[in-house]
């Protein structure tokens, strides 16, 4: 019911923007294409986190590495393996393995261990594997930006553009395949979690492992299998995300996407699947508007007209940071956040 | 907290000390000697070395001194901070900003006067934003907070250090370094200079009210707030203080790269130092220094075995900086999983020795390469954090807990059986575990 009403009053006003900026050049159609576009990213990587804190209850800081080892493993199938030619198809599942593969080793080493630890230790310790991760993609490939291609190429064979045109912004194939994994997946989840028996064994886990234990439920088991599906989320949103962000560096997905991601899975709810969905593109079109606005408005400083983007440097990221401290200081439990 | 409640709360602890066991003329003699042979050294190494070494070591005491400012936070108050580059990155501009803007230092001039209040002025402007972060702190708590000050450092990065005036358009704002003290080596000293004064300030401040106030609060703020402490206030001057320390690191990072610029301030450094506190040992201050300059110093002691060296710059074509990432996040997640008190647990009989204490297995006291025999026998327990601890100023059952591991000491005949001392730490704390509301 509150899940309707939020998701329906958040499309209507996009698309409320989305009709008053019609027909104006310039204005602020394409940016909400675009938010919806990077939203889907962000909406993906907080489906991870959200996962995990539902079954461990801690903020996973390694949630973007599992993509960047995910886009790494595919990168070096793709280029840097002469002897085969891996297609793309082959390289991807193998990318996603070794980021579970990661995201289980995670589990056995630093999770379980601190299983009963205050959760604030749990989260130093997911920060240490974090920065391991990105230590040993720096020594593997040093800090060197990369090129990962698309699934689908932007441009065709002539340079004519794949995408689909709206508003004036060209929407790449890429793009497209993100946000319809994105509400696969949040749907596939939300089913899961509330009507498969393993999906409700890991909610009874988060809310309380030794009860869950007595009734007979695998508290390690369960415990492997969320940090897996996080880590195959992670490895998703890294290969998909990549290409488009145009560089593929150590600690890629950590640098730019954590936090939004953060904020999105916060601003969602933190324990809600289609929170985060909705939280990552309502960030997504947030730190979009805010850059319309930062380039479109002006100010007159010293009789020079400036733009607001000027005035306040990393507008985007200021209006991401201002999102999040208003939902933790006035709602907490975000928009659809429940204790379950 | 009254006058007579202080004296019935301080009296068990240095006086039960005394009675126990004292060293004899000889032996403060010893730990004198051995005390200034550690100062003497680490001066004396400043002194020799090549001017490139100085360099790093000033940014060890540098290191040192974040890592004694996010000490209060994480290992006193009881908070992680992930946003530290932002209180450290804003007093290195602020200081720069006032050296060459407002002081007007030329690029090869600036008084030492200058430098002062520059570094004061960046203190100043830490204090303010952690301030700020310490006023969020009173109504967001654990993980939430985590967040909050990762996003704090996250605006700072992205907007704070882009401000045009403050970097001069990217290029970077210059901080000349003062007269007199230019060379590596000097700035080094000078860097030395502040660590004395920041470890003296924190070590005065911890065995003061504030500091008895500031670990109880930690402990359980409701029980503190029972007792009569204002946990509001004691909870924001730590993050005050933490931030004046910070500020102090900045101006002096300002001032060792003489140029600032927005990109040595970065997520990434920011968890490291959150990192290097962890592996020194929580709340341990002698860990954390050791903590903070083994992650400064680490290239250079790859640099120092040749053939690691030759291995990993000729035949792996890697710099020897990529490692401290891997080994310092690795030896993190050693320390959050093995040995949750860190360096300063490994090297406690030590500097408990040197306290005046006894040392369970080597009596005669020659510094150096005891705690390898010595650790194994060694039980956790901290005698000067465990002194800190006895003046805690709530009364809980933990309280009473310790109280009576107290009274189990005072019985035992003092002369003979120096086996371990009494979990008074463990009692009192509540382990060595970092706290956590939820």
């Amino acid at each position: 019911m509150r899940t309707g009403i939020v998701i329906g009053a958040t499309v209507a006003l996009l698309a409320l923007v989305l009709i008053l900026g019609a027909g104006d050049d310039g204005g602020p159609n394409a940016y909400v294409v675009i938010g919806i576009a990077t939203g889907a990213i962000y909406g993906l990587v907080a489906l991870g986190l959200v996962l995990v804190y539902k079954g461990s209850r801690v903020f996973n800081f390694a949630q973007g590495e599992f993509g960047t080892v995910a886009a790494f493993t595919v990168f070096v199938l793709m280029e840097q393996v002469r002897s085969v030619d891996i297609p793309y198809w082959a390289a991807l599942p193998a990318g996603l393995l070794v980021a579970v593969a990661l995201g289980l080793a995670m589990e056995r080493v630093v999770v379980r261990p601190l299983m009963n630890s205050p959760r604030i230790t749990l989260l130093v310790a997911t920060i240490a594997f974090a920065l391991l991760t990105v230590g040993v993609e720096i020594v593997l490939f040093l800090p060197e930006a990369k090129v990962l291609e698309p699934l689908i190429a932007a441009t065709d064979a002539s340079g004519n553009p794949n995408g689909v045109e709206i508003f004036n912004y060209i929407l790449e194939p890429q793009n497209i395949i993100i946000v319809g994994v994105l509400a696969l997946l949040a749907v596939v989840l939300g089913y899961f979690f509330s009507k498969t028996d393993l999906g409700l064994a890991v909610l009874a886990t988060s809310q309380d492992s030794f009860a869950t234990r007595v009734v007979g439920i695998g508290v390690e088991r369960t415990s492997r299998f969320i940090w897996g599906t996080a880590a195959f989320l992670g490895g998703l949103a890294g290969i998909l995300y990549v290409p488009i962000s145009g560089s593929l560096t150590p600690g890629a997905m950590t640098s730019g996407i954590l936090i939004p991601a953060f904020t999105a899975a916060v601003l969602g709810g933190m324990t809600s699947l289609p929170g985060a969905f909705l939280g990552g593109i309502v960030i997504g079109c947030v730190q979009s508007l805010a850059n319309w606005a930062g380039n479109t408005y002006t100010l007159t400083i010293d009789d020079v007209v400036k733009p607001l983007q000027s005035i306040i440097p990393g507008l985007p990221d200021v209006a991401i940071i201002i999102v999040l401290l208003l939902v933790l200081l006035i709602r907490p439990q975000g928009l659809l956040g429940s204790e379950a | 907290m009254t006058a007579s409640a202080t004296e019935v709360m301080e009296a068990p602890g240095p006086t039960l000390e005394a009675e126990r066991w004292s060293p004899s003329a000889g032996g403060w003699t010893a730990r004198l000697l051995v005390l200034a042979a550690i100062f003497g050294g680490v001066i004396w190494v400043t002194a020799i070395v090549p001017n490139y070494w100085a360099d790093r070591i000033s940014l060890a005491a540098i290191f040192a001194i974040i890592g004694l400012s996010l000490n209060i936070v994480l290992g006193y108050v009881g908070q992680v901070s992930l946003g530290h580059h932002g209180f450290v990155g804003i007093a290195a501009f602020v200081a720069a900003y006032y050296a060459t803007e407002k002081a007007g230092c030329s690029l090869d001039a600036c008084s030492f006067g200058t430098f002062m209040t520059a570094t004061v002025v960046a203190a100043l402007s830490g204090a303010v934003v952690a301030m700020l972060l310490g006023l969020i702190a009173l109504r967001i708590k654990g993980l939430y907070l985590a967040l909050i000050t990762l996003a704090y450092g996250f605006v700072a990065e992205r907007s704070i250090f882009e401000i045009p005036f403050l970097t001069r358009g990217g290029a970077g704002m210059p901080a000349t370094r003062p007269d007199g003290w230019g060379t590596d080596r000097e700035f080094a000293f000078l860097c030395f200079f502040f660590l004395a004064a920041v470890i003296f300030v924190d070590w005065r401040l911890l065995r003061s009210k504030v500091g008895r106030a500031i670990l109880a609060i930690k402990h359980s703020e409701s029980v503190a707030s029972t007792y009569g402490v204002n946990v509001t206030s004691y909870k924001v001057l730590a993050f005050i203080l933490s931030g004046i320390f910070a500020g102090i690191a900045g101006s002096l990072l300002a001032f060792r790269a003489e140029t600032v610029v927005s990109n040595d301030f970065n997520f990434a450094i920011a968890l490291l130092w959150v990192l290097m506190v962890v592996v020194g040992g929580l709340g341990n201050r002698v860990g954390v220094i050791i903590g903070s300059a083994f992650f400064a110093l680490f290239p250079f002691l790859i640099v120092l075995i040749g053939p690691l060296d030759h291995f990993i710059r000729d035949t792996l074509g890697r710099e020897p900086d990529y490692f401290t990432i891997v080994i310092g996040s690795a030896l993190a997640i050693l320390t959050i999983i093995q040995y949750p008190g860190g360096i300063g647990e490994q090297v406690s009989p030590i500097t408990r020795w040197l306290g005046g204490k006894r040392f369970s297995l080597h009596a005669e006291g020659h510094g150096g390469h005891k705690p390898k025999e010595a650790k194994a026998a060694k039980p956790a327990t901290g005698g000067l954090l465990a002194k800190v601890g006895l003046h805690n100023e709530d009364g809980t059952e933990r309280s009473d807990e310790a109280l009576a591991a107290l009274g189990r000491a005072v019985e035992r005949p003092a002369s003979h059986d120096p086996g371990p001392p009494p979990d008074v730490w463990g009692a009192l704390v509540g382990g060595k575990k970092k706290g956590d509301e939820r």
